[in-house]
């Protein structure tokens, strides 16, 4: 093997859009959960999401549960109130 | 290769406790600390560790504390993870879902877990080696006491808080209850809140694993 091989130290592989090596799914305590009824969206929490978990699909925001590591920032600054957290419990999946 | 091959040890009882990273370091420390010190004062050989590999310096990651206990000196003091443990114990009721907490388990072992839902609730959610379990025990031990939230006593600093002050010592009691690893009397001469560590003794939800549907 020459040295070109070798990766450079600490370092993972730059991701498009998700990264293998770092999924924090499991680290989350509570889910975020969308009303879409209130919600106007205003994208502060899209923009807010230290993680970029929030999708901006067709039919309105959606949570990357692979990754969200459930820190509730989005349901702090939803100036509508749409998000609430939910415990992680509550649901099978 | 492992090094559960190097070390045959028979006497060997390997408690692992997982937390959530930063705010309840503590009080995974305090169960693994106050249950092996309790044995001690029974004459057992212990040791009582953290996991160096986990992210403990980051809110809601996985991370790990560990404890052994023989009648035997342990031979294997320098493996700095149990890889087969006895007994497993969660602070938090969603460690069951996407953590291996049953990794290695032996047979017989015992999961206990910090929550307000039945074991019926919890073992829903387990995978693994589930037919090696012989009870899962739940106890609403953040309920009984509040944790304590402190960096006190991490890296192997000097604890100020004590041992036992937040919802460890209740969650201790239901370990103690579940396994009998050491005596109630034990444990309560190490903990610091004694009425607390008492009722998490009493409320501990028991339950077989065979009558869960978990064995077999």
């Amino acid at each position: 093997m020459s040295f070109k091989e070798v990766p450079f130290a600490g370092t993972v592989p730059s991701p498009k859009r998700e990264n293998e090596g770092m999924v924090t799914g499991n680290w989350r305590t509570k889910r975020p959960v969308l009303d879409k009824d209130k919600c106007t969206d205003c994208l502060i929490c899209w923009i807010s999401c230290p993680d970029a978990c929030i999708d901006q699909s067709t039919t309105g925001l959606a949570f990357n549960l692979k990754y969200c590591k459930g820190c509730g920032i989005c349901a702090e600054v939803c100036p509508s109130n749409a998000i609430t957290n939910v415990p992680e419990l509550d649901y099978a999946d | 290769m492992t090094s559960s091959k190097l070390f045959e040890e028979p006497g060997l009882k390997q408690i692992t406790v997982w937390a959530r990273g930063v705010y309840e370091n503590k009080e995974a420390r305090d169960v693994v600390v106050a249950v092996t010190e309790a044995a001690a004062l029974e004459g057992k050989f212990v040791q009582a560790w953290e996991n160096y590999v986990d992210l403990p310096d980051r809110i809601f990651v996985p991370v790990r504390a560990y404890g052994k206990i023989s009648d035997q000196p342990i031979e294997s003091k320098y493996v700095y993870e149990n890889e087969t443990p006895d007994i497993v114990a969660l602070t938090e009721e969603t460690l069951v879902k996407g953590v291996p907490i049953l990794g290695g388990i032996r047979p017989g072992a015992v999961l206990v877990v910090n929550t307000k839902r039945s074991p019926q609730e919890i073992s829903k959610f387990l995978i693994g080696d589930t037919n090696k379990l012989k009870a899962v025990v739940t106890v609403d031990a953040s309920g009984i006491k509040q944790g304590v939230i402190t960096l006190s006593g991490a890296e192997g600093a000097t604890d100020a808080s004590g041992i036992g002050g937040g919802f460890s010592g209740p969650l201790a009691g239901a370990v103690v209850k579940a396994t009998g690893i050491v005596s109630l009397e034990s444990l309560l001469q190490i903990v610091k809140d004694k009425a607390a560590a008492r009722a998490g003794y009493d409320q501990a939800r028991v339950a077989d694993a065979k009558s869960l549907g978990l064995a077999g």
